[in-house]
């Protein structure tokens, strides 16, 4: 028996062994994917610009420039290494040549940059490696290029800012088209990429005023994609934080068209679930609307509480912060405006079985200023808040959040003590009419459903009748309904006036 | 809410109203879902004149309970009071066709499709079309997107005046400011071209097409591929060459992969609707080109389209342009050969997953001397995927060049995938077993395929296991209860003494499957006592598993053994301390018990 197992059991798990000598994990980089066959140029050293003799300096920048637009392929780390490193070698001698020279920008060196450039940065971005990447788990996946991107990068950074830089020139080359595709490289994976994109499309933006609507207009099709789309966009986080100082130097009054973004673009972007990744950045830019016109507030906090999180906890608490962080600014007269929905939300977050939600929400009773709105108006709000407040006290699961809820019930004890008694007192009744409320729903969709099935019967029957002649069966029977109702009517009318 | 209409509505409407404004979302969403009961109760002339409006103007909401909304309207129109009134239930959809949200704006953009069909031609003109012309011309992108989903259904159905007013809005669509817009556009190009007259899509929407195929956007861009399908299946053979090729030959050499990888997974789409003659002429280098492309996603999905593509194509060149286009790979040099050992795993399963289909294309000659090859590189891929999906297509290569030649070829590979480190590779095998037991015969079975057959009772995954008693069961069913007994049974009975109590529970599960096919005697003299022997187990689990054996086999032994044998040690078990084994063995006293 042992001989007929012996071998048998070293292949119950032969496995563990093979796996353990598995590859280990590679860098993951790419290459971006150029579509057009590269190579075939031989790159040839070019003498170094500062031993030229001035007068063939300029010349000698323009070969470089056009030496520099030669790509080469990174994926294959030992290709045309000689190559590499003469083209790595020529655009940091640009770099210092454009930084440290004075009058090197003559008109005919713009085309030539802005071609080196263009044919360095500009390419379609590949496939992301990992279908469901999460930036937040997952190491983003680096450009292989990077070695030469940077420097070209740099290049572009000195020569937007070089103090000869003439915008009026360079309009001719960095135009719509330019941007659109720069742009485009804001998806890109690799962080660094996008650093350096961001502080480029700030130049632009800041030298460029002829584009800067454009800039604005494609910036709104890129988070409508994402939002509506897509939701996958590596740039949000950057573009907001380009936008941020945009919208710190709008004009007063605010033209529509920036309330438009905020209210049809800023606020849903709230809803794409990768929120994390730019929400720091997306409050700033919320925060600053209203800093500048207060009457948004209350489209803002509305359009805050649609997209209120359902089921992400970790979004629930992201709303919740910026939520406070409008309310640190906001103007009593606003406050007033949106209490009764904000407040009604914040009662069901302080009553949420996730502890971190809860507790996030009670830390407003720590604000003062929060506080000295809540008092002002703890007619409306303590009655919105007091059965939450009154229930969890008693079983919510986390002692901290019962310890704070104490502290909330106790704060408004002393703020209102008439009101917080009779909120006691009614505390049960209230309850009980809730639930007489209810058990009344209950009955009228059951009568509602019953006659639906009178009415598919019916229908079988004769075909032709039409469809109000099937009420009349059940309508014999209950003339008292309109009166049993009563409690509902009143309501429904004032939302019909509304 | 008047008085007086109480006689001939029993639900005032306040009181639906107010269920539809309830506080609670989720109470909201259920009222609206049960819209239909609400109208039902109003009755259609109320429904019209006060819910209808209602709706219309109070559309702000969750999207949840737009999107709802947006399904009911939909189905509404008998309750509204049929096709003449259908037009009442346009003003809500139109405003939900604006919302932002859009799986909201879509379900609404459906529902309208859908009542347009209810709708008179003259009520289609009057108030379909002038719905259709406002979304188009509205301020934010929203209405704009929705407006491209409402060409294609009116327009067979209005004047041609009206028709030429709704090709200019297309127009208009096509080259929108917004890409959103554009796409949404290019998107519904295919349907519109469709039920548009043959003249106009050559003079009007050919010249759409091809601007949006040259989009700046690359989401634009790949879009206007799949129109592309339908553009080009309406189209007559002599245009296709002058109007459509020139355009998707751009689009599989595009500088986006998006657009690339668009082009290789509608091919077989696309190479259906330009016809053979030019699949043959443009679309096979095409072809080439895509299996080669340098983003592994669209090698894979063109790697893919492989068999189908073939199939596809007639049956007069079939070959030669297999063996010229997509086999110049396997002539040792380029594609197939290289994308068998892509760098790429996606790239290579999706190929695995297709290319054993090529061999009844090929023939067995061909198969054999250039596919065989290409099927052992892969069965030894590093990537468990692929070795899984040329396994479980290996029947139709067998049914090509026959067993012998597939065992003779693939055999060693076959027996390092039964130790596979994946067990899916490994039950994979397993069920490949009897047909290759059987083809091969006894003595060849034997020497080879035995041992791996018993080792697998003992795997490590349940799985398998399992697999390799049913696979046990097939094996005695061809080669008869003798083979069993000489081969089988004893290595089934010793692993009765197994220490690991799965193994011994192995045993009991071969016995139940066995015990049929290998016949009473062999089941009386040499089964029942090991079971019964393991009645008194250490571990619950196999006495309770013994119960289930001797229940499931009892029906094999006359009465007498039942009553000597079975029933006492069942009457024992019955006793147990365990719970389970109590269970197992009073369920199988009751059927037995039955069964005499």
């Amino acid at each position: 028996m042992s001989a007929a197992t012996g071998p048998v059991t070293d292949k119950i798990d032969p496995f563990s062994k093979k796996q353990s000598v598995k590859k280990p994990k590679q860098k993951r980089s790419q290459a971006s994917s150029r579509y057009k066959a590269k190579g075939g140029t031989e790159l040839v050293p070019l003498p170094q610009l500062k031993d030229a003799p001035p007068a063939e300096q300029h010349e000698l920048f323009i070969k470089k420039l056009q030496q520099c637009s030669v790509v080469f392929d990174f994926m294959d780390s030992v290709s045309d290494l000689k190559g590499k490193e003469i083209k790595r070698a020529s655009l940091n001698e640009l770099v210092d040549y454009i930084t440290a020279g004075r009058g090197v920008l003559t008109e005919q060196v713009y085309p030539e940059v802005v071609k080196m450039i263009a044919s360095n940065i500009f390419r379609t971005l590949p496939p992301s490696e990992n279908t469901e990447f999460d930036p937040e788990e997952d190491d983003p996946t680096l450009e292989a290029s990077w070695p030469h991107l940077q420097i070209v990068y740099e290049f572009f950074l000195r020569f937007l800012e070089s103090p000869d830089f003439q915008p009026s020139i360079a309009k001719k080359y960095i135009d719509q088209k330019f941007v659109l595709q720069l742009l485009e490289l804001f998806d890109s994976e690799d962080p660094r990429e996008r650093d350096f994109l961001k502080t480029v499309l700030h130049r632009i933006y800041g030298k460029f005023l002829g584009l800067r609507a454009f800039i604005r207009k494609q910036i709104n099709h890129i988070f409508l994609k994402f939002i509506y789309e897509t939701e996958h966009f590596n740039g949000v986080g950057e573009l907001l934080e380009i936008l941020g100082s945009i919208i710190n130097g709008f004009a007063l009054p605010l033209k529509a068209e920036h309330k438009q973004f905020l209210i049809k673009v800023l606020i849903p972007l709230h809803k794409a679930k990768s929120l994390s990744l730019y929400h720091a950045q997306l409050a700033y830019c919320v925060v600053q609307f209203l800093e500048k016109d207060a009457t948004l507030t209350e489209p803002v906090v509305r359009g805050l509480l649609k997209f209120w999180p359902k089921t992400c906890s970790q979004k629930e608490v992201m709303f919740l912060g910026e939520i406070e962080e409008i309310l640190d600014v906001i103007e009593p007269s606003q406050f007033v405006r949106i209490q009764e929905p904000l407040f009604k939300q914040i009662s069901k977050c302080v009553s949420s079985p996730h502890f971190q939600v809860a507790e996030r929400a009670l830390y407003f009773w720590n604000n003062e200023y929060v506080m000295s709105l809540i008092e002002e108006n703890s007619n409306v709000i303590m009655p919105i808040m007091f059965p939450n407040l009154y229930r969890i006290s008693k079983e919510h699961w986390n002692q901290t959040i019962v310890a704070l809820v104490y502290n909330v019930l106790k704060t408004f004890m002393e703020m209102n003590s008439k009101l917080f008694d009779e909120l006691t007192a009614n505390y049960k009744a209230e309850r009980q009419k809730e639930r007489k409320k209810e058990k009344e729903r209950e009955e009228l969709w059951k009568k509602l459903d019953g006659l639906e099935i009178n009415a598919t019967v019916n229908n079988k029957e004769v075909k032709s009748v039409p469809p109000t002649s099937t009420n009349t069966p059940v309508a014999g029977g209950s003339p008292a309904v309109g009166t049993r109702y009563a409690p509902y009517s009143p309501t429904a009318h004032r939302l019909m006036a509304k | 809410m008047a008085a007086s209409d109480s006689d001939d509505s029993l639900y005032p409407i306040a009181v639906l109203i107010d269920e539809l404004r309830n506080e609670d979302v989720q109470l909201r969403l259920n009222s609206i879902k049960k819209l239909s009961t609400i109208a039902l109760a109003l009755g259609v002339e109320r429904t019209r004149s006060e819910l209808i409006p209602f709706l219309t103007d109070t559309i702000y909401d969750e999207d949840e309970v737009l999107l709802a909304l947006a399904e009911q309207l939909g189905n509404f129109t008998p309750l509204v009071g049929g096709q003449e009134h259908v037009h009442c239930l346009l003003p809500p959809l139109e405003s939900l066709a604006t919302v932002e949200e859009t799986v909201v704006r879509d379900k609404a953009v459906e529902s309208l499709r859908k009542i347009a069909a209810d709708h008179s031609t003259a009520d289609l003109e009057a108030h379909f079309v002038p719905l259709v012309k406002r979304l188009a011309s509205g301020d934010w992108f929203t209405s704009r997107t929705s407006a491209c989903g409402l060409f294609s259904v009116p327009y067979p159905r209005v004047s041609s005046q009206v028709k030429a007013e709704l090709r200019t809005h297309f127009r208009n669509l096509c080259g929108d400011d917004t890409p959103m817009v554009r796409r949404a556009a290019a998107g519904k190009m295919g349907e519109f071209a469709k039920v548009l007259e043959l003249e106009y899509l050559k003079s009007d929407l050919i010249p759409l097409w091809t601007n949006l195929a040259s989009d700046e956007q690359d989401s634009v861009r790949l879009l206007a591929v799949e129109a592309c399908v339908s553009i080009a299946s309406i189209l007559p053979r002599e245009d296709l060459e002058s109007l459509v090729m020139p355009t998707l030959k751009n689009a599989a050499e595009d500088k986006s992969w998006r657009v690339r990888y668009m082009v290789a997974d509608k091919f077989t789409e696309l190479q259906v609707a330009v016809g053979p003659e030019i699949t043959k002429s443009d679309l096979a280098p095409a072809f080439q080109g895509l299996l080669k492309d340098c983003e592994a996603e669209v090698r894979a999905a063109a790697a893919n389209k492989v068999k189908e593509f073939c199939e596809n194509l007639p049956a007069d060149v079939r070959e030669t342009t297999i063996m010229t286009n997509i086999l110049p790979c396997v002539k040792w040099s380029f594609f197939l050969q290289e994308l068998v050992t892509d760098a790429n795993q996606h790239v290579k399963s999706a190929l695995a997953s297709v290319i054993m289909g090529l061999s009844p294309i090929l023939g067995k000659d061909n198969t054999v001397e250039h596919l065989l090859p290409l099927f052992l590189i892969m069965l030894k891929d590093e990537c468990p995927e692929v070795r899984l999906n040329i396994i479980s297509n290996l029947d139709c290569v067998n049914r090509v060049i026959g067993i012998t030649q597939l065992s003779q070829s693939l055999l060693p590979a076959i027996v390092e995938l039964a130790e596979d480190t994946k067990w899916r590779v490994r039950l994979a095998i397993i069920e490949y077993m009897p047909l290759l037991a059987g083809q091969l015969g006894q003595d060849f079975f034997d020497e080879k395929l035995n041992n791996l057959c018993m080792a697998w009772l003992v795997d490590h995954v349940y799985a398998i296991r399992e697999a390799a008693t049913n696979n046990l069961k097939k094996l005695v069913e061809k080669f008869g209860s003798e083979w069993a007994t000489s081969k089988i049974v004893p290595k089934v009975v010793a692993m009765a003494q197994d220490p690991n109590y799965l193994h011994r529970m192995t045993t009991l599960f071969c016995v139940n499957v066995l015990a049929e096919v290998c016949g009473v005697e062999v089941t009386v003299s040499v089964f029942l006592p090991v079971v019964l022997k393991l009645a008194s187990d250490a571990v619950p689990n196999v006495r309770f598993n013994v119960a289930k054996t001797l229940q499931k086999i009892g029906g094999l032994f006359d009465a007498e053994t039942v009553n000597s044998q079975l029933k006492p040690c069942l009457d024992k078990l019955k006793t147990d301390q365990d719970f389970d084994v109590k269970y197992y063995a009073s369920e199988a006293i009751l059927v037995l018990t039955e069964a005499a």
